[in-house]
């Protein structure tokens, strides 16, 4: 198809009509500012198209403002060497005509005539929206809407499909989407996506196991049921059996029977043991009686044995006694010895204490002169002290008041010099020696006179001259010096001294008084610390002791030439006592020696006594000799009952009492167990009976054949439901598998196509389209390998570069199917940097040798590579 | 003249399991309706005795109850029943006998022949001679005792046995509970009651098979009958007459499809079968879709006719005609899916694109209504 003329009149701004012609096969490009009516024209052309011509929804076609106006549309293009015009006019007039070579359609006619050629419908009512635009939906982009692709391919696709041919079937043949989604929703309720068993095949599944479980498990019961009956019968025939047999009252008669035979057996036994210990009795009896006669044999002997005894203990005895004199004496001894010993001892040590004492009493006396000589000086010190005292009371002087009455003439003393500097020098040297008188007093010679008062002159016959000696000074100092003498006095009077040499020197003297006074105070102190009385008393104490002392060296012996020193003569005491504890001891010793051996020798006398008068018995003779006939009886019994015992050995030997009492004890046994077995049957048969009893009115049998009946039924339903899960799981697998195939031939020109234009954006990318052939997924070589990218997450610009590679695809696949393809691109590609820019003008470049397309800019800059003129269209107006 | 009835095969207790729960009911229950019609035919036709020759309970635990349901269901006839154990009730130790015996659900008329030993009927002039089985298996002919077994003078002597004569029988499953032939002859038996057998067959004149009363397998060899026995005297040939007595036949039909006319028929088959009848259907060959539409019209019909009916059409293959396709409407891919499935039908995983087949058919169809009605 070829637009070869457009003229819009009364269209929004374009009042007065402005007409572009002489369009070209290929690309057309518009430019032109914001609002110079690019988008005008483009919809002056779609309404062309879109609107019916009745349509009363299209007041935007007015220019603004003018409501009378008539907006109308001409168009002339070419398609398939036919020639169409069409003029439309809106609103005030509304008209639709259209030739085709000359043929002449209008009104309604005629838009049915456009829309099925170009492939698009017409809305209802109201004005044209997306869902009518069909396939020039797809092809003529409007601003702003260049990235969406999936709307405009699914409004556009039944047109689509009618277009691309019906070889081809349907894509998404309702029926078969339908059907589709209808199995798929069957089988959900069967089988989970995954392919497992779910819902009610799920259910029958686990019904089935279950009753089979249930049924298994009865049929275990019913097994054991069975066993038991087996059982039961069996242990009634075993009954039956052993209530014939009887075993046990056999055995019980036969262990009787060992009984007996036991019994006797026994019996003998037991006449055995009388035997044998009469035996016994018979030996002991042979034993004492032996024993008895060597009894008799021994006494005598014993006898001659008790007389030696007797002997000895007197011998011993004898003895004893012979010592027993020296120890005596012995004893006497020592004790003397040790007497004189301590004798001794206490004259050593008398001697001793004298000569302390002596030692004492020399020692007091010594001590005594020294004391008394000392008393005496502290006496005299004594007295010294109080005389001293005495002075230093009455000489008692102040030091401070001397030295006060220091200070006093020595200040006197300045004064003086001060009063003679300052002092009224009265100097003269006279001639006549009375005629001048100083205050009375007549002054002669050479002198001088200080003056420090008012002094009065006379001079005979002359008269008088008053000297008045100037200055406070002098007043002053005469008045201090007053004072001062004053104090002199004063201090001298308390001083009771004359003056201050006498002052000094009483002092000086007492000073020295009481150093005196101290050094006394001292060496009294020394002499008697405790004071004179004390050491007085000391003195009179010692006095006492000495007199004491004498009497009692008088009382004490004198020591003599050789007698041994106290430590000696107690050396040699200790050795007497020890002689003397020994000689005691050895006495005590022999004592209880003697007590001893008299004793033994009593008993000694006793037994011999005693013995010898047994001896000397009567019927000794006589109980001898029976002793002996005695002997000889017991002799023969006790042969007898050896042989008897040996005889009933052997006897009872052969009977072997110890199997007998085996056989006894087994046949118990066997007896005691068979009736226990019996007994244990009987048991085992009550139970098993009970047991029985209690199982066969389950009906388990009847039990397990309703199981199987619900059972088989469940297994019929699941194998009813496998079988349909299978079957619908079969049929949307093929289903399926069969659209995707219709899908395949469909989607593979389209890719060819798509690829075509990708390669001259991204060398060895691809585009791959989904069953509703809408673009999903951009597959390219990137850094690191393939890139993928789903369309719907590429950039804007990216998304816009591939929708209009997509629309110029389905172009030339609308092309091959020799359908119109005019292409009106409104302000495309805005977001597409300069280097995508480029190669996109290359695609549409190529495009645009198969297809007429409508490129409308406001940046002709960005396409003045496209190979064609730009169309002002400002200019148009 | 003494007159008796020979019944045997009870099999009270027994469950179907392959039915659906509701026939499954129905079959045990009629098992206990039929001795009812036992029990009032034998007054009817005043006999002297009820021979009930074994296997009269299907399991020895069967419930409490459906044992006093048998003994009430043989009320009807105050005569005296014989009842001898068979294989399936064996009187072992402990038995649904001995259980019957302490629930006091026998009634006195009712003589259980646990033992081999004579019976006699001195006022009736006959004496029986029974075989129970007292083993689970047992090896030996149980009806050698017979021989020598000494019954008073004058009275008739009825052998009541369970087991399979030897040599007579195809079946050899039995190799247990064998029976001479000439028994009767050895032990001077007037008549044979046998049981174990679930057809009626007659032996020889004085042996007799009565089968089970009321059918219970597809195996036909004339079931659903008692005898009715006169003896004129001792040592006379028996007069037997088979009556008719079970109400459900079992019939198996198995029948091969491949045009439609097939179908015709076999449509017609199936409507003149008897009501109450078990019927077990098997097919197979080939359908088309309209085929199948009838055929299950026709089964649905069939199936509240007949006691219980069961079929197996995984024989069956699904062939849709080119008007069928057409009518579906299956265009597209979708009509491709179909071929598909038509041509795997045959051979390894023909049964799931048979059923994927039936599926997607009815689906379609079902559009095809609603878009009728849309």
């Amino acid at each position: 198809m070829k637009l070869l003329r457009l003229k819009a009149e009364q269209l929004r701004q374009f009042r007065a009509p402005v007409e572009i012609k002489d369009l070209e096969p290929g690309i057309n490009l518009f430019t032109g500012p914001n609002e110079s009516g690019k988008s005008t024209l483009v919809r002056a052309i779609r309404a062309a198209f879109f609107e019916r011509h009745k349509s009363s929804s299209v007041e935007d076609l007015q220019p603004w403002g003018d409501s009378a106006a008539v907006p109308t549309v001409e168009l002339d293009f070419e398609w398939e060497e036919q020639s169409w015009k069409l003029v439309k006019s809106f609103l005030k007039k509304k008209r639709c005509d259209l030739t085709v070579d000359g043929a002449p359609y209008s009104g309604d006619d005629a838009e049915e005539k456009l829309s099925s050629l170009l492939g698009y419908e017409f809305a209802a009512k109201g004005a044209s929206k997306q869902q009518h635009w069909g396939i020039p939906g797809l092809l003529w982009v409007e601003q702003g809407a260049g990235q969406e692709i999936q709307a405009p391919v699914e409004h556009a696709g039944q047109h689509l499909k009618a277009a691309l041919g019906g070889n081809l079937g349907e894509v998404t043949s309702s029926t078969g989407d339908e059907l589709i989604n209808q199995v798929t929703a069957e089988r959900a309720k069967l089988l989970t996506t995954t392919g497992k068993p779910t819902g009610n095949y799920a259910k029958a599944i686990a019904d089935v196991e279950a009753l089979q479980d249930q049924f298994d498990a009865l049929q275990d019961r019913i097994q054991q049921y069975r066993q038991q009956v087996d059982r039961l019968g069996q242990l009634r025939e075993e009954q039956s059996q052993a209530e014939t047999e009887r075993l046990w009252e056999t055995y019980r008669q036969q262990a009787k029977e060992a009984e007996a035979r036991l019994n006797e057996v026994e019996s003998w036994q037991r006449e055995q043991d009388r035997d044998q210990q009469a035996f016994k009795g018979c030996q002991t009896s042979i034993q004492t009686t032996l024993e008895l006669l060597s009894g008799f044999h021994s006494q005598q002997q014993d006898l001659a044995r008790r007389e030696d005894e007797k002997k000895a203990a007197e011998q011993q005895q004898a003895d004893l006694e012979a010592r027993k004199p020296a120890s005596e004496a012995a004893l006497e001894e020592a004790k003397q010895a040790h007497e004189a010993a301590r004798k001794a001892l206490k004259l050593a040590q008398q001697h001793q204490q004298r000569k302390e004492l002596v030692r004492e009493l020399e020692g007091i006396d010594a001590e005594l002169v020294n004391d008394k000589s000392k008393l005496a000086r502290a006496k005299a010190l004594h007295a010294s002290l109080l005389e001293n005292r005495q002075k230093q009371q009455s000489q008692q002087i102040d030091p401070q008041t001397i030295l006060r009455l220091k200070e006093v003439v020595s200040a006197l003393d300045r004064l003086a010099i001060q009063q003679d500097a300052v002092a009224t020098r009265l100097q003269f040297d006279l001639t006549d020696d009375h005629s001048v008188t100083l205050d009375g007093q007549s002054l002669a010679g050479q002198s001088e006179h200080l003056l420090i008062e008012p002094g009065e002159v006379a001079i005979k016959g002359v008269g008088s001259l008053r000297v008045l000696p100037g200055g406070e000074d002098v007043a002053e100092i005469a008045r201090a010096k007053q004072s001062l003498t004053d104090e002199q006095e004063s201090l001298l009077t308390r001083l009771r001294v004359t003056s201050l040499a006498e002052a000094e020197e009483r002092l000086k003297q007492l000073q020295t008084l009481e150093q005196a006074i101290q050094q006394d105070e001292s060496v009294l102190k020394e002499l008697a610390p405790e004071g004179l009385e004390a050491l007085s008393d000391q003195l009179q104490l010692k006095q006492a002791r000495k007199d004491a002392l004498a009497p009692q060296i008088q009382a004490l012996p004198e020591q003599e030439e050789d007698s041994p020193s106290p430590s000696r003569a107690e050396a040699q005491q200790e050795s007497a006592a020890e002689a003397l504890a020994g000689a005691q001891a050895a006495n005590q010793t022999l004592k209880s020696e003697l007590l001893l051996a008299e004793q033994a020798l009593n008993r000694a006398r006793q037994e011999w006594e005693r013995l010898s008068n047994e001896l000397q018995a009567p019927d000794r003779k006589q109980r001898e000799k029976q002793a002996g006939e005695q002997l000889a009886e017991l002799r023969t019994n006790e042969r007898r009952l050896s042989d008897q015992l040996a005889e009933r050995e052997a006897q009872i030997k052969q009977a072997n009492p110890d199997a007998l009492k085996q056989d006894v004890q087994r046949l118990t046994k066997s007896a005691d167990a068979a009736e226990k077995q019996e007994e244990s049957r009987r048991f085992e048969l009550i139970q098993l009976q009970a047991r029985l009893e209690s199982a066969g009115a389950e009906g388990l049998e009847e039990q397990s054949a309703e199981l199987k009946v619900e059972l088989d039924r469940a297994t019929r339903r699941k194998r009813e439901l496998e079988r349909h899960a299978n079957a619908l799981d079969f049929l949307l697998a093929r289903l399926t598998e069969h659209r995707l195939e219709l899908t395949r031939q469909l989607q593979a020109p389209l890719q060819k196509h798509l690829n075509h234009y990708l390669q001259l954006l991204f060398p060895e990318a691809s585009l791959n389209v989904d069953e509703n052939l809408i673009p999903e997924v951009l597959v390219r070589q990137g850094h690191g390998g393939e890139e993928r990218g789903q369309f719907n997450e590429l950039s804007f610009g990216a998304r816009e570069q591939m929708a209009l590679i997509s629309r110029l695809a389905y172009a030339d696949l609308l092309q091959e199917a020799n359908k119109p393809t005019l292409i009106i691109l409104d302000d495309a590609l805005v977001h597409s940097d300069a280097e995508r820019l480029k190669a996109m003008k290359r695609v549409l470049y190529d495009a645009a040798q198969r297809h007429q397309i409508l490129l409308f800019t406001c940046h002709p800059d960005n396409w003045r590579d496209l190979g064609v003129v730009a169309r002002d269209v400002d200019g148009l107006m | 003249m003494p007159r008796f009835l020979h019944t045997a095969d009870w099999q009270i207790g027994r469950q179907y399991a392959s039915f659906a729960p509701d026939d499954a009911v129905a079959l045990a229950e009629a098992r206990i309706s039929v001795i009812e019609r036992i029990a009032g035919l034998a007054t009817e036709e005043t006999v002297d005795a009820v021979l009930v020759a074994g296997d009269v309970f299907d399991a020895q635990t069967v419930s409490d109850r459906t044992i006093r349901r048998l003994f009430n269901a043989m009320a009807a006839y105050t005569g005296p029943w014989i009842l001898i154990s068979g294989n399936h009730d064996a009187a072992l130790a402990e038995s649904v006998w001995t259980r019957a015996q302490r629930l006091e659900a026998v009634p006195a008329n009712a003589h259980l022949a646990l033992t081999p030993e004579v019976m006699e009927f001195g006022d009736a002039g006959f004496a029986i001679l029974p075989a129970p089985l007292t083993q689970r298996h047992t090896m030996s002919d149980l009806t050698e005792w017979f021989d020598h077994a000494e019954t008073t003078d004058g009275l008739l002597r009825i052998g009541l046995a369970h087991g399979s004569v030897q040599g007579i029988l195809a079946e050899d499953e039995n190799a247990t509970n064998p029976i001479s032939p000439e028994r009767y002859q050895s032990a001077a038996l007037d008549f044979l009651a046998l049981g174990d057998w679930h057809g009626t067959k007659q032996i020889n004149p004085h042996t007799w098979y009565s089968g089970t009363p009321e059918q219970d397998r597809f195996r036909g060899n004339d079931p659903g009958n008692v005898l009715l026995v006169d003896i004129p005297e001792v040592g006379t040939e028996p007069q037997v007459e088979i009556l008719p007595i079970g109400r459900h036949p079992w019939i198996q039909m198995s029948e091969h499809l491949a045009v439609s006319s097939d179908l015709d028929q076999l449509i017609g088959n199936i409507e003149t079968q008897p009501e109450q009848a078990v019927v077990a259907l098997r097919l197979e060959g080939e359908i088309s879709l309209l085929g199948k539409q009838q055929l299950e019209r026709a089964l649905s019909v069939a199936e509240a006719r007949f006691r219980s009916l069961g079929y197996d059409l995984s024989g069956l293959s699904l062939q849709p005609t080119e008007d069928d396709i057409a009518a579906l409407h299956a265009d597209g891919y979708v009509g491709d899916v179909i071929t598909e499935f038509r041509d795997q039908q045959e051979g390894e995983g023909g049964e799931v694109a048979r059923d994927a087949m039936a599926i997607l058919a009815s689906m379609l169809l079902e559009k095809q209504a609603q878009g009728g009605d849309g």
